[in-house]
């Protein structure tokens, strides 16, 4: 098995404010903590646990900065092979159509017989990688998979649709699977593997070294622009519901059917 | 310190154990759970069943409390078996996802909360601390510790000292967002290589600071810092023993008295292994109007509370009434107001049980930094 | 001229919330782009749902053949395409689901038109179709504008809008499928039902979870019922684990599981740092405790400080005559 698995390195912004920067386009993150997107952590470690049921090769491919040097040495720990981070500030990062062309470009001409990524990333959640990246590679593809199957020339997968249901389907291989939370339990990359990861080979390259255009990725070849960021208005402190008991209780239940909540 | 060069038998000194069972017998886990640590380092002589030990659930249930290393009649420390098989499991990755994901946070963000090293010193807000510069000679270097600077129920531990220590006059400085998790509870989790990484680097940024000497706000960072750092340079002491001194010299003006019972219950980290038992209680005493009482099982032989040896992460599988709340109903039989401590995780543990055990209206779990807080001028 | 397609998505036999959520989006933006709203379904014996989104006033198009029995991603991206040809629609729209965000991608790159996923609203002013959508699960919001194009590709959020009213009557239309034959690289297999009683907290999409105000499990039904009535999952702190009230793999926080659920209900617990560590990622909060100064309230979206027994009995009943 010939795998490339893409990942990205995001802001963990659950618990942290988040502000908008003055150029109105990009927000603060100084403040911010990084780590592997979530989904693409499980990407990671099915690719592993593939590697390890049926023998193969893994290639890590990342669009990032220098700082998340340190999530691809994780992979590698974990029992990634070789690893590309595409380094250049020309590509459009804000439509998932310009990253998948660029991920397509560490890809293509190479023999493989599987990409994972994970399905959505927690940052932008555009949920569209993935599916793009499949068929920039003209591939087949399933998105959102909770199990994978691997039979002779073919991949089962389990796509989880929603309210629980899963639909299988059957790939030609190769094929793109966009990999969703829960598939696995994703392992911890010890110090010490993290270490002896330091001999696997990192290429870091930009977009000319790729072979991609700048021109094809770039701002200019986006169909989208990203006008304006901004913080919505919500509560942004809990709401506290009065009255009598039984009056709250009748005030929850309503914001929570109206609010499409239950 | 490395398994590559040393075996397991020359790493933990195994030949060295002659069998009593002193181990065994003194463990406060034993009632809990179906550890005995005895048996363990008999059997670990046996290098090829290492992996078959490795895999027992019951190596997670140490809370690396050390009294088995206390009482061992040839100075050895059992529990390091325990935490040497430990390492073994976390160097093959699969751990229980909360202990991945806590030290996985160490190694990006410098504490095992999942918290952003950015908001380490968030807790400084509004108060006017003094903040270290490298080069700068400062007499008291403050170690803040992960636990105290992020979760809102200690914090006040590190507000209250910050008061009192300017109050005071004294020279101190805190570090800024830079300070980083001593590893206390990496060593203990079995990550061998992430200790040594920051044994590393904690000495090269502690020893860029020219302090006489490093006071540690949690008796975790101050066991972890004088026991296992060699290379560090300034002292290292825990907060009671500084304001034990200031006592002494008659810089801390009480204001008001607390007309209360407390019961000291003597943290593992702080007594068993920092040897440190009769600051804590000269501070107590010293409030006005404190009676102070002691627990039947005190100072060497107290009882562990199950905060440590990465317990915050790992849940035991017994279902047998916690440590903690035997400590806590103890606390109750001496008819103790305020059961105190001198340790971030003695106060979550013991908290937690005194709730569970329906005693909060009556009874209060307090860090003697929080009643200094409340009796002493700042 | 500014014709929409909006594609009805339906799975086994039935209309998904989300095809009638569009038809709140989709007519008024094709006003303002002067144009119409045309729905197109695809399956196979489709009269009846057809007939279901003709009652939302706009022509329906129905593919109907036996080769869209179930649904397949490179199969709808086939026929779309051969419609964006032939209709030349200004928008497409299809839902932000398991089946939309499987091929729209595709599409765009195959077509090479511009996608914006995930949008909670559209408006189209001076020649420009704009786009809201949320970045950092929620916290901040995107205007993405299109640069001018034929065609507009959008999968739009669940639940955002109300269905509107259905009492029309609109056309409908079979057209032939521009799809053949079957394609070789993707089929359909079976669909497998999650299994019941076999709960995963961390993936659950709503949770109900209580501490140590439950007192004792004689009062879990009272939670069991709540859970029920919307379809919930039950979790618990540790105290709730511990007493044995709740399963020990439904423990939320440091030492048990993280979740992200799109709603959580915390009930009688205090909100202990360790607790909120595992529940950080939940999308909306609801907290009820007597203590006012419960740390649980920082971190909810709608709060009650009130007895979980006088609030809970009420809730359930509210929440079950609300939902029908």
């Amino acid at each position: 098995m010939k795998m490339f698995v893409c990942i990205k390195y995001v802001p963990d912004t659950s618990e942290a404010e988040v502000k908008v920067n003055p150029d109105g386009v990009t927000v603060d993150s100084a403040r911010f903590s990084f780590d592997i997107n979530d989904a693409d952590n499980y990407a990671v470690e099915e690719s592993v646990l593939i590697k390890e049921a049926k023998e193969g090769d893994i290639t890590v491919v990342s669009i990032g900065p220098k700082q998340s040097d340190v999530m691809i040495r994780m992979a590698m720990a974990k029992g990634c092979d070789q690893a590309v981070r595409i380094e250049d500030d020309r590509i459009a990062t804000h439509d998932p159509l310009m990253v998948a062309k660029v991920l397509a470009g560490a890809i293509k001409g190479q023999e493989f017989d599987l990409v994972l990524t994970g399905c959505m990333a927690s940052d932008d959640g555009h949920m569209s990688t993935g599916v793009a990246l499949a068929e920039e590679l003209g591939v087949s593809h399933a998105s959102m998979v909770k199990k994978v199957e691997l039979l002779d020339g073919k991949v089962r997968a389990h796509r989880e649709l929603e309210g629980g249901l899963l639909e299988v389907v059957e790939l030609e291989l190769p094929a793109v699977l966009t990999i969703q939370t829960g598939i696995n339990e994703p392992r911890y990359a010890p110090i010490r593997g993290i270490r002896l990861a330091q001999k696997k080979e990192l290429k870091v390259v930009n977009l000319d070294e790729l072979g991609v255009d700048p021109a094809v990725v770039g701002l200019d070849a986006s169909k989208v622009v990203l006008e304006q960021l901004y913080i919505p208005e919500v509560e942004s402190s809990a709401e506290f519901i009065e009255g009598e008991a039984e009056e709250k209780a009748e005030k929850l239940a309503s914001i929570l059917v109206k609010g499409g909540l239950v | 310190m490395s398994t590559e060069s040393q075996t397991f038998t020359e790493k933990y000194d195994l030949l060295g154990c002659i069998q009593c069972g002193r181990c065994t017998g003194g463990c406060p886990v034993t009632v809990r759970a179906d550890l005995n640590v005895r048996r363990f380092v008999y059997d670990a002589y046996h290098e090829e069943k290492l992996e078959e030990l490795a895999r027992l659930a019951e190596i997670w249930d140490c809370t690396a409390c050390h009294t088995c290393a206390v009482r061992c009649p040839k100075g050895l420390k059992p529990l390091e078996v325990l935490l040497g098989l430990r390492t073994m499991i976390i160097e093959s990755g699969k751990v229980e996802p909360t202990v991945r994901d806590a030290l996985q946070s160490v190694l990006l963000e410098g504490n095992p909360w999942e918290k952003s090293r950015a908001a380490r010193s968030d807790w400084m807000e509004g108060l006017d601390v003094k903040i270290a510069e490298p080069g700068v000679p400062v007499e008291n270097l403050f170690f803040v510790c992960c636990t105290i600077a992020y979760d809102p129920r200690v914090q006040s531990v590190a507000k209250n000292i910050v008061g009192l220590l300017n109050k005071a006059g004294i020279d101190y400085a805190f570090l800024d967002e830079s300070e980083t998790c001593c590893g206390s509870e990496v060593f203990t989790l079995g990550e061998e290589g992430l200790f040594e990484m920051l044994v590393e680097d904690n000495t090269e940024l502690l020893n860029e600071y020219t302090a006489k000497r490093i006071v540690c706000l949690s008796p975790h960072c101050f066991t972890t810092y004088k026991t296992r750092y060699p290379d560090l340079k300034a002292e290292v002491i825990h907060y009671t023993q500084l304001l034990e001194e200031l006592l002494r010299e008659g810089k801390l003006v009480w204001k008001g008295d607390l007309q209360k019972k407390i019961v000291f219950h003597d943290p593992c980290y702080l007594g068993k292994q920092g040897d440190v038992y009769d600051e804590p209680r000269a501070l107590l005493k010293s409030i006005p109007g404190v009676n102070l009482v002691e627990f039947e099982r005190r100072r060497e032989r107290s009882l562990c509370c199950e905060g440590g040896g990465g317990k915050m992460w790992v849940e035991s599988e017994s279902k047998k009434e916690r440590l903690a709340e035997t400590r806590i109903k103890d606390a109750k039989a001496l008819e103790a107001d305020i059961v105190a401590v001198a340790c971030p995780f003695c106060v979550l543990t013991l908290e937690d049980a005194m709730k569970g055990l329906g005693y909060e209206e009556e009874m209060r779990v307090a860090e003697i930094m929080e009643l200094l807080g409340e009796f002493v001028e700042a | 001229m500014g014709n929409i397609l909006v594609l009805a998505e339906h799975r086994q036999g039935a209309l998904r919330d989300i095809s009638y959520e569009m038809m709140a989006i989709a007519p008024g933006l094709a006003q303002d782009m002067g144009g119409e709203v045309t729905v197109l379904l695809i399956g196979s014996g489709m009269d009846e749902l057809a007939k279901k989104m003709a009652a939302f006033g706009s022509k329906v198009l129905v593919v109907d053949d036996p080769l869209f029995e179930d649904f397949n991603a490179d199969k709808y991206q086939k026929v779309l395409s051969a419609l964006i040809d032939d209709l030349k629609p200004a928008v497409v729209m299809t839902g932000h689901t398991a089946q939309g965000v499987d091929f729209i991608p595709a599409l765009a790159v195959e077509k090479n038109l511009p996608l914006v996923a995930e949008v909670v609203s559209l408006e189209y002013a001076d020649g420009t179709l704009k786009a809201t959508r949320q970045l950092y699960s929620g916290k901040v919001n995107a205007t993405v504008a299109f640069k001018p194009a034929d065609t507009y590709l959008v999968t739009i959020r669940e639940g955002v809008v109300e269905p509107p009213d259905a009492s029309a009557d609109g056309a409908v239309e079979k057209v032939e499928s521009p799809l053949k034959d079957d394609l070789p690289y993707r089929s359909f297999v079976e669909y497998i039902e999650a299994e019941v009683g076999d709960v995963d907290i961390t993936q659950s999409d709503i949770l109900v979870a209580v501490g140590r105000g439950l007192k004792e499990d004689k009062n879990l039904p009272l939670i069991e019922e709540l859970a029920k009535a919307i379809k919930a999952d039950i979790a618990g702190s540790r105290a709730a684990t511990d007493a044995g009230w709740i399963p020990h793999d439904r423990q939320v926080g440091t030492s048990g599981k993280s979740v992200k659920p799109k709603l959580y209900i915390a009930m009688g617990i205090s909100g202990a740092f360790q607790h909120v560590a595992g529940m950080k990622g939940a999308k909306t909060v609801v907290a009820i405790n007597k203590d006012p100064e419960a740390p649980i309230f920082t971190v909810a979206d709608y709060a009650i400080v009130d007895d979980m027994f006088k609030v809970v009995p009420k809730l359930t009943e509210k929440l079950k005559e609300l939902k029908g």
